[in-house]
């Protein structure tokens, strides 16, 4: 079973498209990257696929579950850590994980566990008493993923992960995504060309609310005739541009 | 049952970890209880005037202190719908009766520890200056502020979910000036007559505050129960009203 599936999805907004008739497909396990400029969708596409936004059309499926017809079955599978930090500022790094296992309806035994699991996972021991609005970017950002983890969903939705942060903050999350590779499947967006390339098992490049190319790097490269990632991106949003202005 | 106390549980903590919360619902009120204590003092006996006599005053004041409950469940709620906390909320099963559960319940919580704590500061007070005041009115007063705090809750929630940070704040200024005046925590609005009553009648505020004097008092006359019963009137519609906004608006969020 795949572990997203999307038909014709397509979100407009009063002036705007801001998803066109989507079709995509991510397969269990896998680690897929939507990349893209700002306003190209991504976060769009994201939102509608965690039942945060109510597609306009077409269809899409989590797991085999319709965000449509069963937005409940969907969010009990998948978790989310969206672009802003979105942490209780006033709780500390325990509690806030806490917070969520009693979302989760997690038992005590169940719930001192998969905390020590995450503060372990994200070597956040020496900031696990500190409250989060004292925390830096990177912390507060390792955090975000970890509550969204915690919750041991099936699909994890990573949205601009390291945007904002330092390199070796970036790096040191980086580490943390490479961790959970092939254990679950993470939807990453991006417009990092950079950490695409170095995480990413398939690429999306998301132009004007389409994919304008997918596949793996290597495949990528093959079809633009371009070395690396950015130049590849570059060479397709080209071709893209002048396909779309015809 | 777990999402609503985890929820609630954070919602609290948010509010007690919060210096201003303090100085608004406690450190605020009990000073207009010591200067308005002081106001009395200086009145002269024959002037007649009781409105600021502590056996009033506590009443009053811990009508007053609720008001700022109100602003904090604004506030608290304004916030974290303009940051991404609740979006990812709303990404897990919880639904819009959890999160509505979950704001009410510890704004509640923290209204009866506020009320509570004035109340006895306005006890010590009355001690102090030698006024006497009935400990077991002073607790049935707590009991008659109850309609009142799911009022000042509810008006929290429906101004917090239809307005941002910067907004809600402001209006919520306005319920508490309006509600301090109207309700006569600060003159004696049944000596005023005319006009000025009939809208002290009409709204809630007023009737919240007699309600609470009249407990302090011991007086359960006929007119307590109206009292009672119109501000438990405008707590139900209020409290039906909130959540049916809250409701409309996480459905439009998703949208």
């Amino acid at each position: 079973m795949n572990a997203i599936e999307t038909r014709k999805l397509t979100k407009r907004y009063k002036t705007k498209t801001a998803v066109s008739e989507l079709d995509l497909t991510v397969n269990e396990g896998e680690l897929f990257a939507l990349l893209g400029v700002n306003g190209a969708g991504k976060t769009t596409t994201v939102r509608m696929l965690s039942c945060l936004s109510e597609p306009t059309s077409g269809e899409c499926f989590v797991c085999g579950k319709s965000c449509i017809k069963e937005p409940q079955a969907v969010k009990e599978i998948i978790d989310i850590s969206p672009q802003d930090t979105a942490v209780a500022d006033n709780l500390t790094v325990f509690e806030n994980l806490r917070l969520i296992c009693g979302i989760y309806g997690y038992s005590k035994e169940k719930t001192t566990a998969k905390i020590e699991e995450m503060i372990t996972l994200f070597n956040m021991d020496e900031v696990r008493n500190s409250r989060s609005k004292t925390l830096s970017g990177g912390w507060k950002r390792k955090l975000s993923i970890a509550m969204a983890l915690i919750s041991e969903p099936k699909v994890l939705f990573l949205d601009e992960p390291t945007l904002g942060l330092d390199v070796l903050a970036r790096r040191d999350l980086w580490s943390v995504v490479e961790e959970l590779k092939g254990k679950i499947t993470i939807v990453l967006t991006t417009h990092h060309m950079e950490e695409a390339e170095h995480l990413a098992d398939r690429i999306a490049i998301m132009l004007e609310g389409q994919i304008a190319a997918l596949g793996t790097l290597a495949e990528l490269e093959e079809l633009s005739g371009k070395q690396g990632l950015e130049e590849s991106f570059v060479a397709i949003a080209e071709k893209y541009g002048k396909k779309a202005a015809r | 049952m777990n999402k609503i106390n985890a929820f609630a549980k954070r919602n609290f903590l948010e509010i007690i970890r919060d210096p201003l919360s303090y100085i608004f619902c406690l450190g605020f009120p009990l000073v207009m209880l010591v200067v308005m204590t002081l106001v009395n003092e200086s009145i002269p006996a024959e002037a007649g005037m009781t409105v600021f006599r502590i056996d009033n005053l506590a009443g009053g004041i811990a009508f007053f202190g609720l008001t700022f409950v109100m602003l904090f469940t604004s506030l608290s709620i304004a916030k974290d719908r303009s940051g991404a906390f609740l979006v990812r909320l709303y990404a897990t099963p919880m639904k819009s009766g959890d999160f509505i559960a979950g704001y009410i319940l510890p704004m509640g919580i923290l209204a009866v520890i506020q009320v509570v704590i004035s109340l006895i500061f306005s006890y010590i007070v009355s001690l102090i200056v030698g006024v006497s005041i009935n400990p077991l009115g002073l607790l049935l007063a707590v009991v008659a502020l109850l309609p009142t705090m799911i009022l000042l809750v509810s008006f929290g929630l429906f101004f917090g979910t239809l307005f941002n940070e910067k907004s809600a704040p402001g209006l919520c200024s306005i319920i508490i000036s309006l509600g301090s005046f109207l309700g006569g925590v600060f003159f004696d609005a049944e000596s005023t007559g005319g006009v000025l009553l009939n809208i002290c009648n009409v709204l809630p505020f007023f009737h919240g505050v007699k309600a609470a004097r009249m407990a302090c008092a011991l007086d359960f006359s006929g007119d307590f129960f109206i009292h009672l019963a119109i501000t438990a009137g405008y707590a139900l519609v209020v409290l039906v009203l909130s959540i049916v906004v809250f409701k409309n608006k996480m459905r439009a969020d998703l949208k």
